[in-house]
């Protein structure tokens, strides 16, 4: 008799939780008509190349620690002499810039490591293509997204690599409330 | 006349059966989706999705039609119709009107089940004849379930019409006028009701007890190797098998066509067995699955007594009042 | 062409052999048993492994200590925060380093968040294994995805990303705790404590589900000491060993918490281990919060050219206690660059190992529950 209202129970509680969430808001966010919002910090969106607001210059120095420090091994980098910067980041460029779309993992370790903020995620859906030349990013078109970040900075990741490297500051200070 | 008449009436029926088979997976879905959250199918006929079951038929059909070089011709092709043939039998036993059904035989309800029960059969050669050992699990799992079940579904049903004295389907309707469904008969009414429910749970493969195509044990169960028409033929089977199930239940628990008269008794039937049909979606998708054996001990030991005890109640009852 | 004769072939003892193949609805990943059926009574059962080998140990060789954190998180996909902690703190522990307090109960947050993620990964995907894809088993998945999905978005307004969310670095965290994602970080934890008794209603209350995995695959004290599995299936046979406590890192010395232990040995203790962890968990996210030290997160250099940033040579081990058990990393090095051997223990690996010895005399039905209450995940057996 114990086990037959035991079962009773059982059997009610599953049927009132059920018959209490039918009534509750769907969940589903109805993409694409409405989309959920990007947080600051984003991973997930293509990347860009980026120009010196103050200058218009490049920031890319073609120094190859992006490249030397990607675990897929996806970005391959040769450096060029140029003029000498005005903001005094020096004089060198990047002379070619392929990033492989296909094996990044979105780790970030490219963005934390380059000493001039040149290479930053976009906050933006990554991109969705039908040809797999495409997801080549090369360096035309990550200059172009770059260019997009100087009309729109909201289109930047929070992520970029000065940020990065100041949250990992081993001498970062006690002011810092939790 | 005759004839004709059965002819067009059948074909109303049928007809009428079937698109409302189709908006059975509609209703499914959008009433899944509403315990869980979720929207349901939404972009097909946007906004509700209305459209989604021409959909799934249209892609279904345009499929290839398989067949497993092994797998046993006869049984394989026979099969989808005939688990969908005793269905649409079913519906056409219905009363829909006082004196109007396709087919109004003295023993309808007998009838019903008799060929009902044909179904089986149809899972059964899909199973052995797929050549697949998951289907061949899943239609011995169905031949017990299925035999055993019927007996507490036949117990259960007996009680109306022993207290009714027919096994016409139209005369257990016409018992229930005034408002005095079967199902508000003190105790009698209410067991067989719940006794009624689970066998018919058991029998149109609907979760808790829906062992015979546990997609996480059995991947599809019978219809693993079936894809396409067939597929669909099976699917579109299982749905009217309920919907039929539910329309049974509809005549002889809540009074068939019977109704206030702002609406004709046909609809009156049909919005009695889709409520019925909420239901045992409400219970589908509430519960976990109850595993074989512990579904067969369900019947033997509790379903089968009950039906047994509440029948010998029933008896005692109407030679009480006769 | 004329048709080959089918030919039968009688066997003595009237089994089926079968695949719970590579391609199952219920073996969590690419796993193939190999069952022997009698009836619908398993005789034998043998896992099949290897399908999601990706050779991540070989390609540690290749690649630098900075480089390969990111790397693990693919192991244990489904908790992927416990990978790069483990190699983070075996490398840690090679080279000495000791991590500022803050970054340690930065990492130790992400971890407990991730195991509650994954354990309510475990009871929908169980529930899609006794319930079936239509059915109430969809309706708990559905309702502990929502809740995980809260979850997700936390981690992702926190680290730019859902899931693989490559916290943890050699020497601290990488990402820090802003206000506002603090007082997220406790609304979350409220709606996940306030969650639990409504999926503790849909499947711990159920009578179905205590009925399908009472007495269900009853591994003895004895056997899981014998065989070597770990986590929340040792807990459920009655061995009280946890690596937090047993070997405690980053933040656990300084928190409080139970390690819950059960019995009976039955899949049914594991799945009230696993409900009471998420519980657990849920305390230790909270007690970060409120305890939260101030401070730097990471100790080292910042990060440049991974060829220049060396560790001493030696060998090390350290453990992590991961959703799924004991994540143990053990690293060789030979002061380079990059690692000379590393090799994971892998606890799913160790757990999948008890089948042969406990499904003999399960039905098939009981296999499924079986193997959801072990949770193994393939990523994390094969690597």
């Amino acid at each position: 008799m114990g086990e037959l209202s035991l079962l009773l129970k059982g059997t009610l509680k599953v049927m009132s939780v059920t018959l209490r969430n039918f009534f509750r808001p769907a969940t589903t966010v109805a993409y694409p008509q409405v989309k959920r919002p990007i947080p600051a910090q984003w991973r997930g969106g293509g990347f860009a190349l980026t120009y010196d607001p103050a200058t218009g210059e490049e920031n890319c120095i073609g120094c190859r620690l992006c490249e030397y420090i990607c675990p897929s091994q996806i970005i391959a980098v040769t450096l060029r002499k140029g003029e000498a910067r005005q903001n005094g980041k020096g004089a060198t460029y990047a002379g070619s810039f392929l990033l492989d779309y296909q094996a990044c993992m979105q780790c970030e370790l490219c963005v934390q490591v380059c000493p001039t903020d040149a290479i930053v995620m976009t906050r933006e859906l990554a991109p969705a293509t039908t040809s797999r030349q495409a997801l080549f990013f090369t360096m035309e078109r990550l200059f172009d997204e770059g260019k997009k970040l100087l009309r729109d900075p909201g289109l930047e990741s929070h992520a970029t690599a000065s940020r990065l490297q100041a949250w990992t500051d081993a001498k970062r200070g006690q002011e810092d409330p939790q | 006349m005759e004839l004709l008449r059965t002819l067009v009436l059948s074909v109303a029926v049928l007809g009428t059966a079937m698109t409302i088979v189709a908006y059975l997976t509609w209703i499914e879905r959008k009433v899944a989706a509403r315990f869980h959250n979720r929207v349901g199918p939404y972009y097909v006929g946007w906004p509700h999705g209305w459209l989604q079951p021409l959909a799934d038929v249209l892609k279904l059909i345009i499929k290839e039609d398989l067949r497993p070089r092994r797998a046993d011709a006869l049984l394989y092709e026979l099969a989808p119709v005939l688990v969908v043939v005793p269905a649409l039998f079913g519906f056409a036993l219905l009363p829909l009107a006082p004196g109007l059904a396709v087919l109004d035989h003295p023993y309808s309800l007998l009838l019903f089940l008799a060929v009902g029960s044909l179904a089986l059969l149809g899972i059964f050669a899909a199973g052995w004849g797929s050549h697949n050992a998951y289907a061949l699990l899943s239609a011995l799992r169905s031949v017990a379930i299925a035999v055993s079940y019927e007996i507490p579904m036949i117990l259960a049903l007996l009680v109306p019409a022993l207290l009714a004295g027919s096994f016409r389907l139209d005369d257990l309707v016409q018992r229930q006028t005034g408002g005095a469904w079967f199902i508000f008969a003190p105790v009698l009414g209410q067991v067989s009701f719940v006794v009624f429910l689970l066998a018919m749970l058991a029998e149109a493969n609907k979760s808790p007890l829906d062992v015979v195509e546990a997609e996480s044990e059995l991947i599809a169960g019978y219809n693993t190797e079936y894809s396409g028409v067939k597929f669909a033929l099976f699917y579109a089977g299982e749905y009217a098998h309920t919907l039929a199930l539910c329309g049974l239940a509809a005549t002889v628990f809540l009074g068939g066509y019977l109704g206030p008269a702002f609406l004709p008794g046909p609809v009156w039937l049909v919005l009695k067995s889709l409520a019925l049909f909420v239901l045992v979606l409400w219970i589908r998708w509430s519960f976990l699955r109850v595993r074989i054996d512990q579904v067969l001990r369900l019947n033997w030991r509790f379903l089968f007594p009950l039906a047994l005890a509440n029948l010998l109640l029933a008896a005692f009852f109407a030679v009480r009042t006769r | 062409m004329a048709e080959a004769p089918l030919q039968v072939v009688e066997r003595d003892f009237g089994e089926l052999a079968m695949h719970m193949g590579p391609q199952h609805p219920s073996t969590h990943g690419v796993l193939r048993l190999t069952l022997r059926l009698r009836g619908e009574t398993v005789v034998a059962a043998d896992p099949g492994i290897g399908f999601l080998h990706r050779g991540v140990e070989k390609l540690s060789e290749s690649l630098g200590w900075e480089q390969l954190a990111p790397v693990y998180e693919r192991d244990d996909y489904v908790a992927p925060t416990f990978n790069s902690l483990g190699f983070c703190v075996a490398a840690e522990r090679l080279g000495g380093i000791q991590v500022p307090r803050r970054g340690a109960w930065l990492r130790t947050l992400t971890a407990e968040l991730t195991r509650i993620a994954s354990h309510l990964v475990w009871l929908g995907t169980w529930g899609l294994d006794l319930g079936g894809a239509l059915g109430g088993g969809t309706t708990l998945y559905m309702y502990c995805f929502r809740e995980r999905e809260k979850i997700l978005d936390w981690l992702e307004a926190h680290t730019g990303t859902r899931f693989h969310t490559n916290v943890n670095l050699i020497g601290g965290a990488r990402y820090d705790l802003t206000p506002e994602l603090a007082r997220s970080a406790r609304v979350l934890m409220n709606g996940i404590e306030a969650a639990i008794p409504e999926l503790w209603g849909m499947s711990g209350d159920s009578s179905i589900l205590r009925d399908r995995t009472r007495g269900i695959g009853v591994i003895s004290p004895e056997l899981a000491q014998a065989v070597g599995v770990t986590g929340p299936v040792l807990r459920g046979s009655g061995i009280a060993f946890d690596v937090r406590q047993a070997a405690p890192y980053d933040a656990y010395p300084e928190l409080q918490f139970d390690v819950p232990v059960r019995r009976e040995g039955d899949a049914f203790a594991r799945f009230q281990v696993r409900m009471e962890e998420i519980l657990q968990s849920v305390r230790l996210v909270r007690q970060i919060l409120d305890g939260l030290p101030r401070g730097p997160i990471f100790t080292r250099r910042p990060l440049k050219n991974p060829k220049a940033s060396k560790l001493p040579a030696g060998e090390a081990y350290a453990a992590v206690e991961s959703a799924r058990g004991e994540l143990g990393f053990y690293l060789v090095s030979d002061g380079s660059w990059r690692p000379y051997r590393l090799k994971i223990h892998a606890p799913s690996f160790a757990n999948l190992q008890v089948i042969p010895h406990v499904a003999p005399g399960l039905l098939v039905a009981d296999l499924v529950a079986l193997l959801g209450s072990l949770d193994p995940v393939l990523g994390d057996v094969d690597r």
